[in-house]
């Protein structure tokens, strides 16, 4: 029962997050029983001061209210483009003893999420090996022959 | 092993030829453990012509690793896939790993088809895109530490469940950040192998970060995962007349 009051937690939280759009949110779900709490005071420095976060070309972010149970505490980042919604970030996540953390281990993982993106991009060194890496050899083979002959 | 191996070094004045004994270190690797190579001690392992106990302290080391993460993954790494001792999953980053401990450098790259030891830094990392060609999905700023990338690529389906014998399904891609190459790889394949449940798996693993690309499009990042879009980093390329 308890882990699933930790999951409604979460679930309410990205309820939440999904209706957020240019400003912050005002409503809550309303099957939830949950609300926002004042914020415990061994918990303020922490929010006031989120880690620093570089977000890409045309991505906002978006802190939401710390939303605590008797358990636990949580507060995430949302990132958007344009209006949708691209990625969650978890800012703050914390409660007291064991038993907290063992229910905070089920209500994670919050994954982000955003779609594929192509580009191009100056690199040092690019990782993923393919079939190219034989053509690479091939290429690499043809440069030496080519540098041998020209002596 | 079969894979180019290239050292980028950035220190000034750098005498290539320390890097000798990595490649040397390389190429004793591969005489040990090549499942291509009749008289290598994994061949002789895999033929049973020599007991698991009377193996070198090496090939010792990579077996015990090798079996702790098959039960770490449950069964989704494995030494034993495709039913005959490989543990080239776990030798290749394990190899590149010792070679590059045996260069006398601050700022090294070590590349070993694609899977990467980095020192120093950062290193701006560019994710190989899953489906456009010498295209790339993300681009990460590294220190200390390694990256390894399991995916398909145009090869089409290679990599295979252990667990059903069976290509996987679902994943596109997976990049898995962390302080060792070769627990890194093994963690990417295991993902890699688990479908769609890998990126939550990978939610769980301790000091290593992970990026899933699904069938589909969608890109599941675990907290840490440090990778931006490759379009905040577009470069424009004077061209020649």
């Amino acid at each position: 029962m308890r882990a699933l009051t930790a999951l409604i937690v979460t679930v309410a939280v990205v309820v939440l997050l999904a209706r957020f759009e240019t400003e912050p949110p005002r409503t809550f779900n309303p099957n939830s029983a949950l609300g926002p709490v004042k914020t415990p005071r061994a918990l303020a420095k922490q929010i006031a001061t989120p880690p620093p976060r570089r977000s890409g070309e045309g991505t906002r972010s978006f802190l939401g209210p710390a939303m605590t149970t008797p358990f636990s505490a949580i507060q995430v980042r949302a990132f958007f483009t344009g209006r949708k919604l691209t990625g969650i970030e978890t800012v703050l996540l914390s409660g007291d003893g064991p038993h907290t953390e063992a229910l905070n281990a089920r209500a994670e993982p919050i994954l982000r999420e955003s779609a594929l993106e192509a580009g191009d991009a100056d690199v040092d060194v690019v990782s993923g090996a393919t079939s190219t890496s034989e053509i690479w050899l091939d290429s690499l083979q043809g440069a030496i022959d080519k540098a041998r002959r020209r002596g | 092993m079969g894979m180019p191996v290239t050292a980028t070094v950035r220190d000034p004045g750098f005498d290539p030829r320390a890097l000798d004994a990595a490649f040397a270190e390389l190429r004793a690797v591969d005489a040990r453990f090549s499942t291509y190579r009749a008289d290598s001690e994994v061949s002789r392992l895999a033929r049973g012509e020599l007991a698991p106990g009377r193996a070198s302290p090496l090939v010792q080391e990579v077996l015990a690793r090798c079996e702790a993460l098959r039960k770490q993954t449950g069964g989704a790494f494995d030494a034993y896939a495709g039913g005959a001792l490989d543990p080239s999953g776990y030798v290749k980053g394990w190899a590149l790993q010792r070679a590059a401990e045996l260069i006398d450098a601050r700022e090294l790259c070590l590349d070993g088809g694609g899977d990467l030891v980095l020192r120093g830094g950062p290193w701006r990392v560019g994710i190989r895109h899953p489906l456009e060609h010498g295209r790339l999905c993300s681009v990460l700023e590294l220190g200390d530490g390694a990256v390894a990338t399991s995916a398909t690529y145009e090869r089409g389906e290679h990599i295979l469940d252990p667990r059903t014998g069976r290509p996987a399904r679902g994943v596109l891609s997976v990049t898995v950040t962390g302080p060792e190459l070769a627990t890194a790889d093994a963690y990417a394949t295991a993902a890699f192998a688990m479908g769609a449940a890998g990126p939550a798996w990978t939610a769980g693993l301790d000091g290593y970060e992970a990026m899933t690309v699904l069938e589909g499009g969608r890109v599941l990042c675990t907290r840490g995962f440090t990778g931006r879009s490759p379009r905040a980093h577009v470069v424009v390329r004077a061209k020649a007349a």
